[in-house]
């Protein structure tokens, strides 16, 4: 078994916490797992990428060509992921979720804690890893953190729809 | 219970430099090493014996290694891609003055700033990059196990040895996160020695009057690095089910094209395709006498590498047989396994 997740968006707008949090949930359920952040020069504008994969067998680099999995957090990341997207990849789409954030008035800062929600519920669909899972190493990673309350709202939204 | 850890290139790089006991850094911070850089700063506010000074350039780092190794300090430096190129003065006075000078390279493309995060176009740079002999020696790493246990012997082979050692490494690798566990045998370090005693004077030089007199020390220095070489020569030969004996076809890469080579090798073994990796892990030395031994037996070498054939170069350096080469280069980008398993499938 071999799944390869890659999240995108605009650099600033916390792919990387998703990454780190959904890679360590795998690593926790001991899971061969491997990720990479490919963040050139995102200050000024770049898309920002995570490449995550998890098997049950020793993985022995970081890159692949096509994902099973795509999260698109921006635009200009559809473009930037296009070549490593074949037949068979799931995506999640940020313009398929527009109207549920304005309904729900999630903030910018939170709206990567929302798509961590939506990813989630795909994860666990997929039986690879359960909310639970998920949720110990978020509230570990964030419960500290200002706006954990609401975070965690917003992580239950993505999570539901 | 286990003691696998989830952890980043560089922070098992730092872990590495504080268990080969290094007490100072000199840097300054460049894409992919800056974490190596901020790391021990941090390092450093934790421990009172740790020390790290961020420098103006890369030039001044360089210099500030080789001071601090002739106070007696074990000290090191991490770079990348112009860095690089700017600390080659340095790089080349510690080869000439014998300096145990340590450098962690994280190669990025080039030529200049070029791209921030991978290639493999420094490795003629390191080996090569100083307007000397090139008597320095080159590791490069795989996958985090060595990445660890390859910066532990970089420091070890440059006080052993007193030759500028360097891990060659790069961004992919430096910010890959997985699973790590440090080796099952304990590495010891090698004793810090003085290079100068306390109680007498010695005068290490960098400059000669007669140039008869520098021959002489050259030479004198290429006999102690082949010698060395016989003992710090280091490869991998990886084949799932083929016997060594029968391959026929090889692939060679380094770093970390050689782990992704493996995976190439497994799936054309099992497509009952004879090819085994060779997998050079010293690159300077470069491991001549196993690649021979060899490249009798072997129809095809396929080279692959994330530069446009310098790896490609120092193999047909060093090669004493006609094999037919070939391969695949890609400066600064990644190379996939399947691309390798193309590449030799279609070999007729």
């Amino acid at each position: 078994m071999k799944f390869k997740i890659l999240l995108a968006g605009d650099g600033g707008q916390g792919v990387q916490t998703i990454a780190k949090i959904v890679s360590e949930c795998f690593f926790a359920k001991n899971f061969e797992v491997i990720s990479i952040p490919n963040y050139g020069l995102e200050q000024r504008g770049g898309v920002s990428l995570s490449f995550i994969q998890v098997s049950d067998k020793q993985i022995f680099y970081p890159k692949f060509a096509k994902a099973d999995f795509l999260l698109l957090m921006s635009e200009q990341a559809r473009e930037r992921t296009s070549e490593h997207v074949s037949a068979d990849t799931e995506i999640i789409d940020f313009k398929n979720y527009q109207e549920i954030i304005l309904q729900n008035k999630i903030s910018r800062s939170s709206l990567n804690i929302f798509f961590l929600g939506v990813v989630a519920k795909f994860l666990s669909e997929k039986k690879l890893i359960s909310k639970d899972d998920i949720f110990v190493i978020f509230e570990k990673k964030l419960a500290s953190k200002k706006n954990w309350e609401e975070n965690k709202q917003v992580f239950e939204i993505g999570f539901l729809i | 219970m286990s003691d696998k850890r989830f952890l980043n290139g560089y922070d098992v790089v730092l872990e590495a430099c504080e268990d080969a006991e290094a007490t100072q850094m000199f840097g300054y911070p460049i894409t992919p090493t800056t974490e190596i850089l901020s790391g021990w700063i941090n390092k450093s506010l934790q421990n009172k014996n740790l020390h790290c000074l961020q420098t103006e350039d890369e030039v001044a780092a360089g210099f500030a290694v080789c001071g601090a190794v002739m106070a007696g300090a074990k000290a090191f430096t991490a770079t990348a891609g112009p860095g690089t190129v700017l600390m080659q003065d340095a790089l080349s006075m510690a080869e000439g003055m014998r300096l145990p000078f340590v450098a962690l390279i994280g190669q990025r493309g080039g030529p200049s700033s070029g791209t921030v995060i991978y290639s493999q176009q420094e490795v003629n740079l390191s080996i090569h990059g100083g307007n000397g002999e090139g008597m320095r020696i080159v590791l490069s790493p795989s996958n985090l196990e060595e990445l660890y246990s390859l910066t532990r012997k970089v420091f070890n082979y440059a006080y052993k040895y007193r030759f500028p050692s360097i891990l060659l490494t790069d961004g992919y690798l430096l910010k890959t996160r997985q699973s790590f566990s440090l080796p099952e045998t304990k590495i010891e370090n090698q004793k810090l020695l003085a290079l100068v005693d306390e109680t007498s004077q010695k005068n290490i030089r960098n400059i000669y009057t007669l140039e008869k007199e520098l021959m002489s020390e050259l030479e004198k220095n290429k006999q102690d690095f082949e010698e060395m070489s016989k003992e710090i020569v280091e490869f991998e030969i990886y084949s799932s089910d083929v016997a060594i004996d029968d391959v026929g076809n090889l692939v060679i890469a380094h770093g970390i094209v050689g782990a992704v080579a493996k995976e190439a090798v497994d799936e054309l073994n099992k497509q009952n395709k004879k090819v085994a990796l060779f997998r050079p892990v010293s690159l300077s030395p470069f491991p001549k006498d196993e690649l021979n031994k060899l490249a009798q037996k072997i129809k095809n070498i396929f080279v692959c590498e994330s530069s446009l054939g310098q790896l490609r170069d120092l193999v047909k350096q060093n090669l004493e047989y006609e094999v037919k080469i070939s391969g695949i280069f890609k400066p600064a980008v990644g190379v996939e396994a399947e691309e390798i398993v193309d590449l030799v499938l279609s070999n007729k």
